[in-house]
């Protein structure tokens, strides 16, 4: 048996967390921008799968990197 | 093949409940060449170290013997220990012996035989506590705290003791009374009674002491230690904790004013107390129903962190407080792995106040949602409740509760129990991967949402792009 470890360093949290999120929310812009600046012909639904998928991914991990951040160990 | 097989089993079943109904017999051959006895009642509790040494005057050697609590003082014990002359703790069982079954017995185990003619040292520990009444029952904010001790002036064994001496430590030069059983000698804070020679078997003897004792008499009256583990590397601990000064009582008003112009005032009254936190402890908190108490400080040690406590209000007789205690410490120094198996090492209590006494602990460990194989070794009994379910952030059917409880508890049950359980190490992405899930959900509604067509009359030019 060794000492236990987190998979990821304490240490890096913060930046993890800010570079995730920075990602993020930028897709998550992007998403929206198209969605409301799109009409019904020029909509193409696997664009917007792909961005919704690639802005959920990086904030979802980003909100919990922010969680661990702020001490909420879950 | 089966049948012999199953015979087998009960003869073994036969044997281990043989071994636990325990009933033992008092060797003649043991006999006391000397007992040396220090009691002292300095603080809140009776703590009474035995220095035994032990002959054997038969010629089989002894594997074992037997140390005993007296039937006035077995309400009061909280702990017994015995270490032999290499200070290594020796296994105690809980026995008993046809026609003493009111004596509360212990058998020790030793790792070295006592040979034929061979003599042996051990210490034995006890603590007792609530042995101290304070007497008066209730005093004013100004007098000193006065209690009363009842023990036994010979040292209570199963065996016959060549020759016996006790020393009463009292830390204290004012002694209302105390019995006088020659020969005695009193020195500054001691009473030194004996030495007693060739005195029987379970021999009893009143011994009263009245003396002074403001030393702080509070009582953690029911403590919960919650440990959380987090396979993010981290574990809070969180302890809620009741106290109570459990001295004398405050009779008459309380004068904040007295008690603030003069530091004297108040002398059985507990001001503060220091808590000792483990070295890697952070993000320590303390407060109660009100929020945070600002009257703490801490001190970061090298092998501990210190908090200096101060309560809202001092505490008198009677009185009681109410507060919550945590911090996180990194998972390393407690949690160890090997693949999915894990191994979580930590302490059953720790320290509260020096000399605590803890009437009710309930420690409660949640481990990561999805452990499973959990087995609890626990470094002395305690009752265990069932598992049960903890929910917080990002749980889906909830996190195991690990449980148990035990009365009566002293600075000597800090020890380590230890936890072993399984994890799927894959399952800690459960949790980002929920987040993720509820993302991407939100971001469907929309996609589905920018498709419906709530307008309530048709577009004129249907066609018109």
């Amino acid at each position: 048996m060794v000492r236990y470890t987190s998979p990821i360093n304490p240490a890096v949290f913060p930046h993890l967390t800010l570079l995730l999120l920075g990602i993020g929310i930028f897709f998550t812009a992007w998403f929206f921008v198209y969605e409301v600046t799109s009409t019904k012909l020029s909509r193409d639904l696997f664009k917007e799968l792909v961005l919704s998928l690639v802005a959920a991914l990086f904030s979802g991990f980003g909100i919990l990197f922010l969680l661990l951040w702020v001490g909420i160990y879950v | 093949m089966a049948k012999l097989k199953y015979s087998f089993l009960f003869l073994l079943y036969v044997l281990i409940k043989c071994e636990s109904t325990n009933v033992d017999t008092i060797s003649s051959d043991i006999r006391l060449k000397n007992v040396d006895r220090t009691v002292d009642i300095s603080s809140q509790l009776v703590k009474i170290a035995l220095k035994v040494t032990l002959e054997n005057t038969g010629r089989s050697p002894v594997k074992n013997f037997l140390v005993a609590v007296e039937k006035s003082a077995k309400e009061n014990l909280a702990f017994v220990g015995t270490k032999d002359y290499n200070n290594k703790d020796l296994r105690l069982v809980e026995t008993s012996v046809k026609g003493y079954d009111y004596v509360k017995l212990y058998r020790v185990e030793l790792k070295e035989p006592v040979n034929g003619g061979g003599t042996g040292i051990f210490t034995v520990d006890y603590v007792y506590t609530k042995a101290l009444i304070p007497y008066p029952n209730a005093i004013s904010q100004q007098e000193d705290q006065l209690v009363k001790y009842t023990g036994n002036i010979y040292v209570y064994s199963p065996y016959y003791i060549a020759s016996q001496k006790s020393t009463v430590v009292l830390n204290t030069k004012t002694i209302e009374a105390f019995t006088k059983l020659k020969p005695f000698t009193q020195q500054d804070s001691n009473i030194v009674y004996g030495p007693y020679t060739n005195v029987g078997p379970f021999s009893e003897k009143e011994l009263n002491v009245h003396f002074k004792n403001n030393s702080p008499f509070l009582t953690v009256t029911h403590v919960e230690r919650l440990i959380e583990v987090s396979h993010w590397g981290n574990i809070a601990v969180e302890e809620v904790i009741e106290i109570e000064h459990t001295g004398a009582k405050l009779k008459g008003p309380f004068s904040r004013y007295d008690y603030q112009q003069d530091h004297h005032s108040g002398p059985a009254s507990v001001r503060s107390y220091k808590t000792l936190l483990p070295a890697s402890a952070s993000d320590v908190y303390y407060r109660d129903a009100n929020g945070n108490i600002s009257t703490s400080n801490m001190k970061v040690k090298k092998d501990s962190v210190e908090l200096d406590l101060r309560p809202r209000y001092p505490l008198f007789g009677g009185w009681r407080t109410h507060y919550t205690l945590g911090y996180n410490v990194p998972s390393y120094e407690y949690l160890y792995h090997s693949g999915n198996e894990y191994l979580l090492k930590m302490r059953v209590v720790d320290h509260i106040f020096d000399d605590m006494q803890v009437d009710e602990l309930v420690t409660k460990i949640i481990l990561p949602e999805g452990s499973i194989n959990i087995k609890t070794n626990l470094p002395y009994p305690a009752s265990m409740l069932p598992i049960s379910q903890h929910y917080t952030y990002l749980d889906t059917k909830g996190r195991p509760v690990i449980s148990f409880t035990k009365r009566n508890l002293v600075e000597n049950h800090i020890q380590d129990f230890q936890l072993r359980y399984t994890f799927p190490r894959l399952l800690m992405l459960q949790e980002p991967l929920l987040v993720v899930g509820f993302l991407y959900a939100l971001f469907l509604c929309v996609i589905i949402y920018v498709r419906l067509d709530f307008s309530i009359h048709k577009p004129e030019h249907q066609h018109k792009d």
